[in-house]
């Protein structure tokens, strides 16, 4: 699991894996039992959103209180990302940044601080100010694309087949994206993101048909999340029936366009290999209510146990340095915890805990990276 | 030693012979006993919803706790009842998403 680049015009892309080999030290550090930073925070500014993807993990993520984040909080935490070593942001999670006031601001401040960043948004309320504010500063962008065909997306991500226009916004804005890039020539990376149930086959190839006409780097197919009392009801079982499409799907791949279908997390279905779940200490989540816990698996008040502190309230870094942080960290790496019983299917942190896990078990260790580094290395 | 390396390969501890065979009334009464009897009067701010044949404790919070005192307060609460049984974890009930437009969806969120 940890050669699955794929070659793009722009060099070697990884969607499903990850890229613990270049960051060795974090690595070694960590195996030494040290207190190490994440490699990478994954995070929204917002729980807010105006789609209503039926997909959704964010549905089950409510915690106890929301916080409003404001700008003054967004860019005292880049700062302390800054402070303790943290490499790169992606703003994803529980709600659509790109709604939030600190949005602009928060990508600009990244930019001068030097961390990286990836921005997962729907790209309705993405304007062409927007774009051309954030995107000469931005690593990559993955835009939500429900499905290839108007209906079904109006279908799935909001309120029904009828409501068009916001398929057609959002392909306006990233034709924009896609054109701005290419006449500034700006190293960043665009894609359009399908999130696969398995009862959207028939959206497979209009999707990925689609990617191609945009004109995106990537159009990547991926599983769908649940929770661990199935809430969203994914039946697992049924992804392998789909195999022969998305072999379809990829097989549309083109110079410009690579269609790569997640199959690592794909075919993983719903129990991991790993019992302990060692991969937030690498890449840490943080939700758009402000809240510090380990994983968007945990964002949920039924695992309140596992919260640490809200960004809001006290300062990322001094949070990072309490007993409580580690108390959790320490938690999730002991017996006590259970991946495979106690908390959702296929989290962010999925390939890297399996790497862990596998290293630490001395299945496959890790080793540091060589050769080229692969584009967004610093996102794991 | 590094313990992390030592945990890798432990199995998650199940619940004793002791535990399964109570029903849900007795399983309660001795959760609710050992919290009682715990200087921390962890029953001020908590109530015991169920606790499972399969070591799962639910809990209620009476009052909000900040994120930064509620992990603390749980996880020393469930060190208590490891006394009773070291299988025991504890869980809040869980909340549906307070955003209107996605709740149109009728998702209900889970709790078993």
């Amino acid at each position: 699991m940890t050669s699955a680049a794929v070659q793009t015009r722009e060099g070697a892309l990884i969607l499903d894996s990850h890229k613990l080999s270049w960051h060795y030290d974090r690595v070694a550090a960590w195996e030494a039992g040290e207190r190490i930073a994440p490699v990478s925070v994954d995070m929204s500014l917002t729980r807010a959103c105006s789609a209503m993807c039926s997909f959704c993990y964010a549905m089950m993520q409510e915690s106890q209180a929301r916080s409003s984040i404001k700008e003054s909080h967004a860019l005292n935490l880049l700062d302390d990302f800054a402070e303790m070593g943290i490499r790169s942001v992606s703003l994803v999670s529980d709600g659509e940044s790109t709604i939030s006031k600190a949005y602009v601001p928060f990508i600009q401040h990244a930019a001068k601080l030097g961390i990286n960043i990836g921005n997962a948004t729907n790209a309705w309320e993405w304007e062409p100010e927007k774009i051309e504010a954030v995107l000469p500063h931005i690593t990559w962008l993955r835009f939500t694309v429900a499905a290839g065909r108007p209906e079904s997306y109006a279908k799935i991500m909001y309120k029904g087949p009828e409501h068009t226009q916001v398929f057609d916004r959002a392909m306006s804005h990233i034709r924009y994206a896609v054109e701005l890039k290419r006449k500034k020539n700006l190293p960043v990376t665009l894609g359009i993101q399908m999130v696969l149930m398995p009862d959207l086959k028939d959206e497979i190839l209009p999707f990925a048909k689609l990617g191609v006409d945009l004109g995106v780097d990537y159009a990547v197919i991926k599983h769908c999340s649940d929770d661990e009392q199935g809430t969203l009801g994914i039946d697992y079982s049924q992804y392998e029936a789909l195999h022969p499409l998305l072999e379809q799907a990829e097989a549309m791949s083109n110079e410009q366009t690579k269609v790569i279908v997640k199959w690592s997390k794909i075919k993983d279905g719903d129990k991991p290999t790993y019992q302990r779940f060692y991969g937030p200490q690498f890449l840490l989540q943080i939700s758009g209510s402000g809240l510090v816990a380990p994983s968007g698996m945990f964002f949920n008040a039924r695992h309140s146990k596992l919260h640490i502190g809200n960004f809001t309230e006290e300062r990322m870094k001094d949070i990072w340095k309490s007993d409580r942080y580690w108390r959790v960290m320490n938690y999730l790496a002991s017996p006590h915890f259970n991946a495979q019983t106690m908390m959702g299917t296929l989290p962010i942190q999925h390939y890297v805990s399996v790497a862990l896990d596998n290293h630490l078990k001395g299945i496959q260790r890790i080793q540091p990276g060589t050769g080229e580094k692969p584009l967004h290395v610093n996102f794991l | 030693m590094n313990r992390i390396k030592h945990f890798a390969d432990i199995e998650t501890p199940v619940p004793g012979s002791a535990w399964t065979a109570m029903d849900e009334r007795e399983r309660v009464e001795q959760v609710l006993t050992r919290l009682g009897e715990s200087p921390e009067q962890f029953l001020d701010l908590i109530q015991v919803v169920n606790a499972k044949a399969d070591g799962q404790v639910v809990l209620h919070m009476k009052q909000s706790l900040s994120a930064s005192q509620r992990g603390p307060f749980l996880l020393d609460l469930e060190d208590c009842l490891r006394k009773i049984d070291q299988a025991l974890v504890v869980w809040l009930e869980p909340l549906g998403d307070r955003n209107s437009l996605r709740n149109l969806r009728g998702i209900e969120v889970k709790a078993s």
